[in-house]
């Protein structure tokens, strides 16, 4: 049972992972490898800036109209059969949709892959009301499996090895293969068995379209269209910023989505759904529910510069450009969402006093904002983050830090008393009636201080001479 | 809170805010031309599918496809299919479509039980887009979302009028296939090669929940 991550222990949790040189291998090999496939797949994309810019301007032009398209939303939708729900928080989320399942007599669950279900914690939720639940992406289902978060918005299980998984699979399912192909058929069949018996397919929601109150939904596997398909109820949860005014918005996002995230043109399947199945349908849900999350995202909006994080679309690719992602991974961030973009929500979205060193764990290299296709500048937010967190006031030990880099004399002298008294730094921090000193060294960790270069030259030559 | 007043928050929170701190989104640039639908558009369509595994094979007449369709089921090894209804007798292949199958069982559409042995699924495209390979298939009845989901084959017949340049087409797409009363599909699928995932080490695998493999037949003939 590994300990529980959080958002609060961010620090000591990416020291643990620094140490772990199996994991650093893997994002090694992962962030190579979608980084590879997304930059073969941009330089091909004809068009590309122009694309581009089309997808940010949907976002933005949707985020400036939200609450007026929320509302054309849930006109549409209704008026397409959807039964629209509006939760303020969490909480709200969790109880509309176990009522929902409470209502159908629902037993069996299939979830195709949600980050914002991950967010409010639904699975327990639904467990505690009874239902038996089932992550059916792989990825989602091997984390689930091991008991563990997901830690890649593209890629939940990036951290398992097939040894691992073919270990979890023995263990939980008492399935037995070896090799990667043969691991996957055997959760294809675990899985389908579930398909054909489930009683409400939960899902997120990549978009829903204002202008006709559909539902779009991007994926690889068939897992999706599965639990869209088979089971006779449908709910999706979307959180609130996730909509484009019309469908010709979601159609200039669906350009650059999938290549972004995974250097596709297009994703293996993509569903627009209007509604539960029209009358004569032998298949689809009978009941679908779209449940509209907030869960501190509306508070964002007021803000000019933070309200830029509402834009994003999830395709992961500032994660993979991220040197701090690609040292830590995922899971040391203690959030569901990680990388630049999952600071940011993260820190926007929870309690400010469980996220005060995240937006800290950057190095403001800018790689993030360089790869965003929607032009997310994530530094930026990062600064104003930092700038919240310290509520206007800077740190004393960082503003002594500053005025010494500003004045070399006093650089040097500080520098030539700290050599003399304590070359390695172990004393400073120990200095009593300095509060931060100690975090504020440590966080650095500074190189032994060395003599002077000219004294170090005049040693030498004495040697030589000698 | 009530549902009723956690909405009326929600729009309350959001409109305050941009009312706090006004929020204008540039115009977009035009969109780049799309590719066009020529000559060459088969060809084009091949191209896209090739690296997604996905083989196309053209047929210049109805007995043609009749052919495509009996090869497919014998190289699939198939003993069973579903397929859609009307839309495919339409294509008034050489006896009928089941002719081109009649050693094999055909199972009738109904809720996904009934289709979980079905080796083989038959669906019409109602778009191929050139520039992904992206095949768009609409629900409706007769016309099953399952036949090209749950069948661990799946063969989808593209006729040459629905072959369309980029996913722009798409708002048009679903606009031509509103119900009388004006209602959009409740459904709209865009396929784009097998079901795949890569979730163990990054390894691609073909086929994890949905079929596995996808063949493509192009009717060169207006439908």
């Amino acid at each position: 049972m590994m300990m529980e991550l959080t958002t609060r222990h961010f620090r000591q949790q990416s020291a643990s992972a620094c140490r772990d040189s199996n994991l650093r291998a893997v994002l090694d090999h992962a962030t190579r490898y979608f980084m590879g496939k997304r930059g073969a797949a941009l330089e091909a994309f004809a068009g590309r800036d122009e694309h581009f810019a089309r997808a940010r301007s949907a976002r933005l032009n949707a985020l400036s109209r939200l609450p007026d398209l929320l509302e054309e939303l849930e006109r549409n939708a209704t008026a397409a059969g959807v039964k629209v729900h509006w939760a303020a928080d969490a909480a709200e989320a969790r109880a509309i949709i176990t009522g929902i399942a409470k209502a159908a007599n629902v037993r069996v669950i299939v979830k195709g892959k949600s980050m914002v279900t991950e967010e409010i914690e639904l699975n327990p939720a639904l467990e505690a009301a009874g239902a038996d639940v089932w992550e059916t992406d792989l990825g989602e289902f091997i984390v689930q499996l091991a008991g563990e978060p997901p830690s890649h918005i593209i890629a939940p299980a990036i951290h398992k090895s097939r040894a691992e998984v073919a270990e979890l699979f023995a263990e939980k399912l008492n399935l037995h293969g070896q090799s990667i192909p043969e691991l996957t058929l055997l959760a294809r069949e675990a899985l389908r068995e579930k398909f054909l018996c489930a009683d409400m397919g939960i899902t997120g929601a990549n978009m829903a379209v204002a202008e006709t109150g559909s539902v779009i939904l991007v994926e690889n596997e068939g897992n999706i269209r599965m639990s869209t398909t088979c089971p006779p109820v449908h709910v999706a949860l979307m959180s609130l910023e996730k909509v484009a005014a019309t469908m010709q918005d979601a159609a200039d996002i669906l350009r650059v989505l999938p290549r972004s995230a995974t250097g596709q043109k297009m994703s293996s399947y993509v569903s627009v759904l209007t509604g539960p199945r029209k009358e004569g349908e032998t298949d689809g849900a009978r009941e679908m529910h779209l449940v509209i999350l907030d869960n501190g995202r509306s508070e964002v909006l007021a803000d000019p510069v933070l309200r830029e994080a509402l834009a994003c679309f999830r395709c992961g690719a500032c994660l993979n450009s991220c040197p701090v992602y690609q040292t830590i991974g995922g899971h040391a961030y203690g959030s569901v969402y990680s990388g630049p973009i999952g600071t940011l929500l993260s820190s926007l979205l929870l309690p400010q006093d469980l996220t005060r060193d995240l937006p800290f764990g950057c190095t403001l290299c800018g790689a993030c904002a360089r790869t965003c296709p929607l032009g997310i500048n994530h530094p930026k937010l990062m600064l104003a983050l930092r700038q919240r967190v310290a509520n206007g006031r800077a740190n004393p030990v960082s503003s002594a830090h500053s005025l010494l880099a500003r004045h070399p004399l006093a650089y040097r002298l500080a520098v030539g008393v700290a050599r003399t008294l304590d070359p390695n730094l172990h004393l400073l921090p120990r200095l009593p009636g300095m509060p931060g000193l100690s975090e504020f060294v440590d966080s650095r960790r500074p190189p032994e201080l060395k003599k002077p270069f000219a004294a170090r030259r005049r040693k030498t030559k004495r040697e030589q001479k000698q | 809170m009530s549902a009723t007043q956690s909405r009326a928050a929600i729009l309350d929170t959001l409109r305050k805010g941009l009312a706090a701190a006004p929020f204008f989104a540039d115009a977009p640039p035009a969109r780049p031309a799309s590719i066009s639908v020529g000559p060459d558009a088969w060809e084009l369509l091949a191209g896209v599918l090739g690296p997604l595994e996905v083989r196309l094979r053209l047929a210049r007449t109805p007995a043609e496809a009749a052919v495509h369709v009996a090869d497919i089921a014998r190289e699939r090894q198939a003993a069973t299919y579903t397929r859609w209804d009307a839309a495919l007798n339409a294509l008034n292949l050489p006896g009928g479509f089941d002719a081109a199958l009649s050693s094999l069982e055909r199972l009738e559409p109904g809720c996904c039980q009934n289709l979980a042995r079905a080796d083989l699924g038959f669906v019409l495209a109602h778009a191929a887009l050139l520039e992904s390979g992206s095949l768009a298939v609409v629900a409706a009845p007769g016309q099953h979302r399952s036949a090209s989901l749950l069948p661990p084959a799946s063969v989808v017949l593209v006729p040459r009028n629905a072959l369309l340049p980029d996913v722009s087409h798409l708002p048009a797409l679903l606009n031509r296939h509103r119900l009388p009363a004006g209602a959009l599909p409740a459904c709209l699928n865009l396929i784009t090669g097998p079901s795949s995932t890569a979730d163990i080490e990054l390894v691609l695998v073909r086929g994890v929940h949905g079929p596995g493999t996808l063949d493509v037949i192009g009717l060169d003939w207006d439908v």
